[in-house]
């Protein structure tokens, strides 16, 4: 008893040595190399890198750590001076961030309307349901919430749906639960409103709302219909045993749950104002002479905040409430402190060598980029949280993008491939993560890593070469308000690292 | 496993000597015999504060009677500053009252035990269970002449101190139960009417299937989707308790089972009934033999086994 006691001890003191050993020989690893490639060329431009892949690696290995390691990241650059205060602030994002506050203050007050209970209701409530229906019912709501609230909240209200009818007919809830959390990743990536991927690379690219709807909404619509088809073929046998209790249960004449009359109708309101203003928010912004690159998507920002200003100002009492408890403060600082060190590589100008290094490792332009940034993207956000990639990997496509309009086609590669690539593993995406933590706490039993891949890796390559085939056929939008600026390379007799790059009066980079 | 201060695999007889054993004839009140005791002990150890082990002695015997088996009773108390237990047995014949509605107790062992030793007096009673079965054994030690018998008699019984207490030891064998096809309105009769919060299931055979809970039943009538509502005014005369209601004469205890329960088996050493339910946030664990449900320890008999008993 004694020595597997030892035996346990040691191997619990072992893994995380292990795992820090990991994260400094990555680290280590990563910083020769994009020296020795030239991506790094100078030391501090080694240290931004080395940086962001310590903070990458700490949150892959170290999962409850990365908010401490994103914090001692920040600090790092600027004590090492690989990024300015000023730079640090600019890089936040705080207009992203502002708006994600927004949006979950309004999910919050969604839910205390009763919204989104009677959201749950009408399906319990429905009559004649199957188990196809079910499923089919379960993806297609999932992915359109998630589609208007963000996809945490989504996912929140979708498993308690989950949860309900599974507990209710005494079937096991992981399949459904993996169902709802694939479709709510696929759905978050139809609007801006859905993942902060989306309104990240929309911001960062320049979309309107409307053009990131028209330019990601079919591909994410197609994707969903492939993967409720392939949830068909592969929970085959959850989805029969399911039907087969609701068909008892309804021989019984018992419901799902309990059916109340729920107000709804404030709470309708609250969220149609809400998307339709964020919809047409390019006009509005029009009209109100907002059209300035300092006011890029103002609207689309303010939006939120200016609903859930209002929200609070008719429910005082709940204002707090809404603010200390509905609102992710430790996702939301995590963020703003990746961010930060991301915006590093850009300071240091690691992203455009990258980028330079990029363009010319894959022959052909942009449309031939798109599988690569496609792959990379949804591989990478199997494994890292898929704003973690997109943070590294957007100053790389701003770079592509200020060299030729055409390489705006990368943004939707790059969306497609974070969101989708989300599904593949159990930590592919925060809403993975949540669903997770939701069902850990509900019924005591986790989803292994190998039961989520099975399904996940099928989806994750169904919808990634749909996304590819759909970005080769159809024509992306450009963003309106994107400026690229044409870029002059000074070709010098040095290496590549060498090259400045300067951009070209704005009169003349209108493309 | 650690050897504990007291020995692994200790006799009850190495807690005292033929010095501590007391033959009495006469009657005698049970006021009188403790007294009598613990003034034995205080002379044959020196103790100098017998006034406060008197007191704790009252004090427990305040609490509950501490009658353990037929003729036999076992007071004691738990003394802050001794180094070691401290035992004094005494036989009276013609038997001693100590609660009006059982009989003559002619067996009488007083234990006094360090305080922080919280499982010796359950490990004692356990050493003890061997002869508290037997109906016969006070009148036959009260009928033995010596000192010397009464201890040998000890001796013969081979009656070990355990090295630690179980679960069974401490759990309750009288407990309430629900059979697998019961309907919810059985279950919800006997969560008012027993005044109980959880009752346990058992199938056919005995074996433990679950635990039904008013808290399930509550989650039931009211899922977390419409707790979401801060105002609950749209529920406000119970509407969601109408379809439990309902049903409740044609839906099966499934609804509210839960097949996820504390529980430890009888051999489970007792400090694993309190892991489970610090684990669980459960205030009652499940003592099963295999998979049959022999007892039930609820929190409130746990603390008062360990802090109190």
């Amino acid at each position: 008893m004694r020595s597997s006691a030892l035996f346990v001890k040691k191997r619990d003191i072992l893994k995380p040595l292990v795992k820090l050993a990991s994260v400094v020989c990555i680290t280590l690893c990563a910083g020769l190399v994009s020296h020795f490639v030239g991506i790094a060329p100078h030391s501090l431009s080694v240290v931004s890198v080395c940086t962001f892949i310590a903070v990458i690696c700490t949150t892959i290995f170290f999962w409850e750590y990365r908010v401490a390691a994103a914090f001692l990241g920040v600090a790092v650059l600027i004590c090492t001076k690989a990024m300015t205060l000023h730079g640090m602030l600019k890089a936040t994002e705080l207009d992203i961030i502002f708006f994600l506050i927004g949006m979950m203050i309004i999910v919050g007050a969604l839910k205390d309307l009763g919204f989104l209970t009677w959201v749950i209701q009408s399906i319990i409530n429905r009559e004649n349901m199957t188990g196809r229906a079910f499923c089919v019912i379960l993806c297609l709501l999932a992915a359109l919430l998630s589609s208007v609230v963000d996809e945490v909240s989504s996912i929140v209200v979708i498993l308690a749906l989950v949860f309900q009818v599974c507990e209710t007919l005494k079937v096991r809830s992981a399949p459904f639960v993996i169902m709802a959390v694939v479709a709510t990743n696929i759905g978050s990536a139809s609007t801006m409103l859905g993942n902060p991927v989306g309104i990240f690379i929309g911001n960062k690219a320049g979309f309107t709302f409307s053009q990131f709807l028209v330019g990601a909404t079919p591909v994410a619509l197609s994707a969903l219909l492939a993967t409720i088809l392939v949830f068909l073929l592969i929970f085959r046998k959850c989805i029969r045993e399911i039907n087969d209790r609701m068909a008892e249960r309804r021989a019984q004449n018992r419901g799902l749950g309990p059916i109340v009359r729920i107000p709804h109708r404030r709470g309708l309101f609250v969220i149609s104002a809400t998307v339709l203003v964020i919809a047409f928010h390019h006009q509005i912004e029009l009209l109100l002479g907002l059209t300035d690159a300092e006011n890029k998507n103002a609207l689309l920002i303010v939006t939120p905040i200016i609903v859930a200003g209002l929200l609070m100002a008719c429910r005082p009492t709940r204002a707090r409430y809404y603010v200390e408890h509905e609102v992710e403060w430790w996702t939301l600082i995590f963020f703003m402190m990746l961010f930060a060190i991301a915006g590093a590589l850009e300071e240091q100008g690691v992203t455009q060598n990258m980028a330079m290094k990029l363009g010319a490792a894959v022959k052909g332009g942009a449309r031939e980029m798109v599988p690569f940034v496609l792959g990379l993207s949804a591989l990478g956000s199997a494994f890292v949280d898929n704003i973690v990639f997109v943070a590294a990997f957007t100053p790389v496509i701003q770079s592509l993008v200020e060299r030729s309009a055409e390489y705006n086609v990368l943004w939707w590669a790059l969306l497609f491939g974070a969101c989708f690539g989300g599904n593949i593993t159990v930590i592919g995406s925060t809403a993975n993560i949540v669903a997770l933590g939701l069902l850990e706490k509900r019924e005591h039993t986790r989803i292994a890593f190998r039961e989520w891949i099975k399904t996940g890796a099928i989806v994750g390559l169904v919808t990634s070469l749909i996304a590819w085939g759909m970005l080769m056929i159809l024509q992306s939008p450009i963003p309106a308000h994107g400026k690229p600026a044409v870029l002059q390379i000074e070709q010098t007799d040095g290496p590549l690292h060498e090259h400045r790059m300067s951009p070209l009066p704005s009169d003349t980079s209108d493309l | 496993m650690e050897k504990t201060a007291y020995g692994k695999s200790r006799p009850l007889t190495s807690f005292f000597s033929v010095d501590d054993v007391l033959i009495l004839t006469g009657d005698i009140s049970r006021e009188m015999l403790i007294e009598r005791m613990l003034e034995h002990l205080g002379r044959n150890y020196g103790f100098n504060n017998l006034g406060q082990y008197r007191d704790a002695v009252w004090a427990r015997e305040g609490m509950s009677d501490t009658v353990v088996g037929e003729g036999i009773a076992l007071p004691h108390a738990r003394i802050d500053g001794i180094d070691r237990p401290y035992v004094c047995v005494s036989t009276v014949t013609p038997g001693v009252l100590f609660t009006e509605w059982k009989p003559l107790v002619r067996l009488i062992i007083l234990v006094l035990i360090p305080e922080d030793t919280p499982d010796l007096y359950l490990q004692i009673l356990k050493a003890l269970s061997k002869i508290l079965v037997k109906p016969d054994v006070a009148a036959e030690v009260a009928g033995l002449g010596s000192a010397e018998e009464v201890l040998r008699f000890f001796d013969r019984g081979g009656l070990i101190l355990p090295d630690y207490v179980c679960a069974a030891d401490i759990m309750n064998t009288h407990f309430d139960f629900l059979r697998e096809n019961d309907s919810l309105r059985c279950a919800i009769d006997n969560f008012t009417s027993k005044n109980l919060s959880e009752i346990p299931v058992i199938d056919a055979d005995g074996d433990m299937v679950g635990v039904v809970s008013a808290k399930a039943l509550l989650r039931v009538c009211l899922p977390d989707y419409l707790l979401w509502m801060e105002d609950l005014s749209p529920i406000i005369n119970f509407q969601p308790f109408v379809h439990v209601m309902k049903n409740e004469g044609n839906s099966w205890i499934s609804d509210i089972l839960t097949g996820e329960f504390p529980s430890v088996q009888m051999t489970s050493p007792a400090i694993s009934v309190a892991g489970e339910m610090t684990r669980r946030d459960a205030s009652v664990c499940y003592v099963l033999n295999g998979r049959k449900l022999m007892g039930i320890i609820s929190l409130p008999l746990f603390l008062n086994k360990i802090f109190r008993e």
